[in-house]
């Protein structure tokens, strides 16, 4: 009996499987050994043979142009990150720990606002910190500043982009660090107090350490959208906020376009979220976090 | 004794929470006040309440194309990701074999890689092949988006069907495509219908892909975008916004608890 059925299920197996694995194939891995052969003059947007050539590498890793922004990106999304993390910790701990019987309506209110539109939120915060904004004209009419002097820094600089961008993230993130403190069993917790631990110290040697995966998988799943991102940066973020994401998107846009070196960016980056992925995806546990 | 948190801390981290609900709802509700407010500038102080920009948003062709080509794209790449995602759902959920991990992995991949590489990729490929950018390119490139999040909700949800119901239908001589219209269909449909609608709104909310792999037709995003470097634009966008939002929110919100709500029935009707 048994044995019929799985006879007869793993037939269809590949059949079922064929058709999604080949659209990830064709429109996904391709496209990216696509890159792959933009990155080496393989294809070129200029028509007529060409060698293949290493020099988009070789320009890429001797300039300090592309790699300082990197690390510009790199920083920026670490702090946002961290910044979301140890804000959502707290939001999660109280959620899931406090015994409180409407959790789940106040997860579905602290999560609500990221399933409405990113733009839209993003377009929140241009109207706010504006020079004519929302804060600035906030400010004009208490009397606090004069027209002539606006806060200006408060648009397009690199504390806009990130603020947004940890605006943008907050949500979202409370619900992995929610999953890994649910499943937390409480009784350790009591078992810890019957110790004479105070609840400090169950805390920090019970809940946080069982809670790393949860903290891991969070900052992963911002800091990885976050390093190439160009939409927040090119609507708030001005010359200063410009980042890795925003070089990639020019280098394909219509002004000057170069392909070869955006290949070569994009390329870069995606290697290094791979490593990333490679070396957390352990914590990552992403069906854990969706079952929710 | 409450071994999680003293009372004290209990105070406070409800008093965090509802600065954070604050500090997420507020600027929301500042689009909501600005969408009435009787001025071309978005500042204060305010100046007399009008229905102007939402009557103008309704009567700019312009606009009203880019929500029904995005409806569009979003129709089609939903429906496009959920079938791929129940069928790639059946047998990661329920078989074992060789190459599980792997075909996971992949099917998973595109969560984690940004979206401007993504959207560049298939602008090359596209390129490559000499196909035209229409909304179709769209729509492929928000399937490979969509696909993954389908899978995560799918997946859990085929996981805890009891393996006992097939089997069953399989012994009253049911045959495969019976036994996943009668049983498992009805069964998934809660997660099949949640799959729908965040695919959906992935779509609907999509710039980045777009952006590289869109033709001439914009969708709502890229017209937003557009919009947005034009400051007498801003009253109308605004408008439009407060009014995206709400659906958008009252959608998922409905779904969610429609979700659990059903969840729980066919739970019950399951025992």
């Amino acid at each position: 009996m048994a044995g019929r059925r799985r006879r007869r299920l793993d037939l269809t197996t590949p059949g079922l499987l064929g058709l999604p694995l080949a659209w990830l194939v064709a429109f996904f891995l391709v496209p990216i050994g696509i890159v792959g052969a933009y990155s080496i003059d393989v294809f070129s947007i200029f028509p007529g043979k060409h060698p293949v050539t290493l020099a988009g590498w070789h320009d890429f890793v001797h300039s300090a142009v592309y790699l300082k922004l990197f690390w510009k990106s790199v920083r920026m999304s670490l702090i946002v990150s961290a910044l979301v993390v140890l804000l959502a910790y707290p939001l999660a701990y109280y959620l899931a720990l406090s015994g409180t019987k409407r959790k789940y309506i106040l997860l579905l209110i602290l999560i609500a606002p990221f399933l409405t539109s990113y733009l839209l939120r993003v377009l929140a915060w241009k109207v706010i910190l504006g020079s004519n904004g929302v804060v600035n004209s906030l400010l004009y009419w208490l009397g606090l500043r004069s027209h002539d002097n606006p806060v200006s820094q408060l648009l397009y600089s690199r504390f806009a982009v990130m603020l947004v961008l940890v605006y943008v993230w907050l949500p979202f993130v409370a619900l992995p660090i929610f999953v890994s403190l649910e499943s937390l069993d409480q009784r350790l917790l009591e078992a810890a107090a019957d110790l004479y631990a105070s609840r400090w110290q169950a805390f920090r040697r019970v809940t946080l350490p069982l809670s790393v995966p949860g903290i891991i998988a969070a900052f992963l799943f911002v800091f990885i959208p976050t390093v190439g991102e160009f939409v927040t940066p090119s609507l708030v973020g001005g010359t200063s906020g410009y980042m890795y994401g925003n070089q990639i998107s020019d280098l394909f846009g219509t002004g000057f376009p170069d392909w070869r070196t955006g290949s070569v960016l994009a390329l870069f980056l995606l290697g290094v979220v791979a490593a990333l992925t490679g070396v957390f995806a352990r914590f990552l546990g992403m069906r854990q976090t969706a079952a929710r | 004794m409450d071994a999680a948190m003293s009372k004290s801390g209990r105070r406070l981290l409800r008093g965090l929470f509802g600065l954070v609900v604050v500090f997420l709802y507020a600027p929301i509700a500042i689009l909501l006040v600005f969408s009435f407010n009787n001025s071309e500038l978005p500042s204060f102080p305010l100046s007399g309440f009008t229905l102007t920009w939402y009557r103008q948003f309704v009567h700019d062709p312009e606009l009203i194309g880019s929500l029904e080509t995005s409806a569009i794209v979003a129709a089609l790449s939903s429906v496009g990701a959920v079938v791929l995602g129940t069928l790639a759902s059946i047998p990661l959920a329920r078989r074992r074999f060789t190459g599980k991990a792997a075909a996971s992995a992949l099917l998973l991949s595109p969560l984690v890689v940004p979206y401007v590489v993504l959207g560049i990729s298939l602008l090359l490929l596209f390129h490559a092949v000499g196909v035209p950018r229409t909304i179709m390119t769209v729509v492929i490139g928000h399937i490979v988006i969509s696909l993954p999040y389908t899978l995560l909700v799918l997946i859990p949800r085929l996981e805890q069907i009891d393996v006992a119901l097939e089997e069953a239908a399989y012994d009253l001589g049911a045959n495969r495509v019976q036994t996943f219209r009668l049983i498992i269909l009805p069964l998934i449909l809660p997660a099949v219908v949640s799959a729908f609608l965040i695919s959906f709104t992935t779509s609907f909310d999509e710039y980045a892909i777009a952006s590289f792999v869109a033709g001439t037709r914009a969708t709502f995003p890229l017209y937003l975008y557009g919009a947005l470097r034009f400051p007498n634009r801003l009253p109308e966008v605004i408008a439009v916004a407060v009014v995206v939002m709400t659906v958008s929110l009252i959608v998922v919100v409905g779904a969610e608890l429609g979700r659990r709500v059903a969840e729980r029935r066919l739970e019950a009707l399951a025992s």
